[in-house]
């Protein structure tokens, strides 16, 4: 089942389109990577998908609902079937780890007894590895754990879809590597569908089930990242080869 | 054309600011819980003593240059009538809503603006949270309830400068100097420069606001973003004065 699909979608600022007649859909249970160059629309594509921006045409829909951008309940419908980790994990600095991660309970849910938001939260905290960090502060928490309370946080109201920008932006190749991990269990072990925007190429041969490349606001390749290797397509051939000898 | 933009969009927070503050007032959802209280201490706490300290000063400069001109005359005793009425009425909101504006506004909007740097605003929306109710209604609300005791608390310290200066500068007795003030003030007085306050501290909060939201993005936004939410509060309060004055007096 497709958990969402986006059919001639037209997306840009003002009037120019930065992305133009796109379409695909992801299927649940799986983890797609979203790659391209600067430029090449990935951002724009993750804020349409997150609905914060509406398309110039076309339509996305989420579990077969279409989705109105115009509308704050197809909105706020969107926003709680979905969860998103943002690049700089986007916690909030006056607000512990529980705090952060209980406030999606707290706005959705005030009618939950104190004790079981409290048993919510430890168990997701427990989920990615944090169990021990509960009363600290963002900012005392390396770049890897607060990656993974954000994602803590992007889960706890168990969304159909998680959308991840970057995951790795920022971190060790080992603490990335741990995250690419906690990724594919959280997959495999829970069912949970990612869409990352990514560059780390490393990452994206971990993770990924499947691999969209962006270009100039297109869709240039979809498909897996083994049959992306294999290609003899000139701009994959120099994009991701060029890009790896870089990486390693 | 811009300016017409950014007017509308400033009333457009405005006018979304109230319907917010009254939701919050019905059904008590969308904030924070303890974000209120938290507020409170920020505000008020953190706030008061340089306020006072400041309407002090006031208070007797304005004594020192009005003993000499009335003791000229004889008309000593108007020394209290002169400091009650342009401490309450006037003097109290204006500096009040100014200090607010430098110290309350000003990281109102670096706060906001930094969270819009580091996407915290785009993470509140998509929590289906909306940013402009949760960071700025536990606020609005701090600042209607601080106001009130702020307001009276300056203006004690104020008419206390007064009392300072008239023992010392013109020998006149504190008891004979409150009773003056009081016979001179009405409560009519009182309430409309706590009124004018409110309105004063309203503006400065949805200013910091607007500039926060509306900010350019980058660290450097950040700093042009604080630095206009000031002038643009006390600029805003000194528009609001004068027309409170047109209306009042």
């Amino acid at each position: 089942m497709d958990i969402i699909s986006v059919r001639d979608l037209d997306v840009g600022y003002g009037r120019t389109a930065v992305l133009r007649g796109m379409n695909f859909a992801i299927a649940q249970g799986r983890i797609t990577a979203v790659v391209g160059a600067s430029g090449s629309g990935k951002s724009t594509l993750l804020k349409t998908l997150i609905g914060l921006l509406s398309p110039l045409a076309g339509e996305v829909r989420l579990s077969g609902e279409r989705i109105d951008f115009d509308s704050e309940r197809s909105l706020r419908t969107l926003y709680r079937r979905i969860g998103v980790l943002y690049q700089n994990s986007a916690l909030l600095g006056a607000l512990t780890l529980v705090e952060n991660v209980a406030l999606p309970i707290r706005m959705h849910h005030p009618e939950w007894p104190r004790e079981k938001e409290r048993a919510a939260v430890r168990a997701m905290l427990g989920r990615v590895g944090l169990h021990d960090c509960e009363a600290k502060y963002p900012f005392e928490l390396s770049g890897g754990m607060r990656k993974r309370a954000a994602l803590a946080r992007a889960m706890i109201l168990e969304p159909d879809l998680i959308l991840c920008d970057e995951p790795s932006a920022g971190l060790d190749p080992i603490t990335s590597a741990g995250l690419d991990e906690l990724l594919i269990e959280l997959r495999t072990g829970h069912g949970v569908t990612f869409v990352v925007v990514t560059h780390e190429l490393r990452s994206i041969a971990r993770i990924a089930d499947r691999v969209l490349v962006l270009r100039d606001g297109r869709i240039h390749y979809d498909g897996d990242y083994a049959d992306l290797l294999r290609s003899d397509d000139p701009y994959l051939r120099e994009f991701f080869l060029r890009k790896s000898d870089h990486d390693h | 054309m811009r300016a017409l933009d950014d007017l509308q969009r400033f009333f457009g927070l405005l006018a979304d600011e109230i319907t917010y503050v009254g939701q919050y007032l019905r059904r008590r959802r969308g904030v924070l819980p303890g974000e209120i209280a938290h507020q409170l201490y920020a505000m008020g706490y953190r706030t008061f003593p340089i306020i006072c300290l400041i309407t002090f000063l006031i208070g007797v400069t304005i004594s020192l240059t009005s003993a000499a001109q009335l003791k000229m005359f004889g008309a000593d005793i108007y020394l209290a009538d002169l400091i009650g009425i342009a401490m309450i009425n006037e003097l109290v909101p204006l500096m009040a809503g100014i200090m607010l504006a430098g110290k309350i506004g000003a990281s109102i909007t670096a706060e906001i603006a930094t969270m819009k740097v580091t996407e915290e605003l785009d993470a509140l929306k998509t929590m289906g949270i909306v940013p402009e109710k949760f960071l700025m209604v536990p606020r609005l609300v701090a600042i209607t309830l601080v106001v009130p005791l702020l307001v009276a608390l300056a203006d004690f310290v104020g008419i206390i400068g007064g009392v300072l200066v008239a023992k010392v500068a013109l020998g006149t007795p504190a008891p004979v100097f409150v009773r003056e003030v009081l016979a001179a003030v009405t409560l009519h007085d009182f309430l409309i420069g706590m009124g004018k306050t409110m309105v004063f501290g309203w503006a400065v909060v949805v200013a910091a606001g607007y500039k926060g939201f509306f900010m350019d993005r980058g660290a450097e936004g950040v700093g042009k973003a604080t630095t206009e939410s000031v002038v643009l509060s006390i600029a805003l309060i000194i528009g609001l004065d004068c027309v409170f004055a047109f209306i009042l007096y």
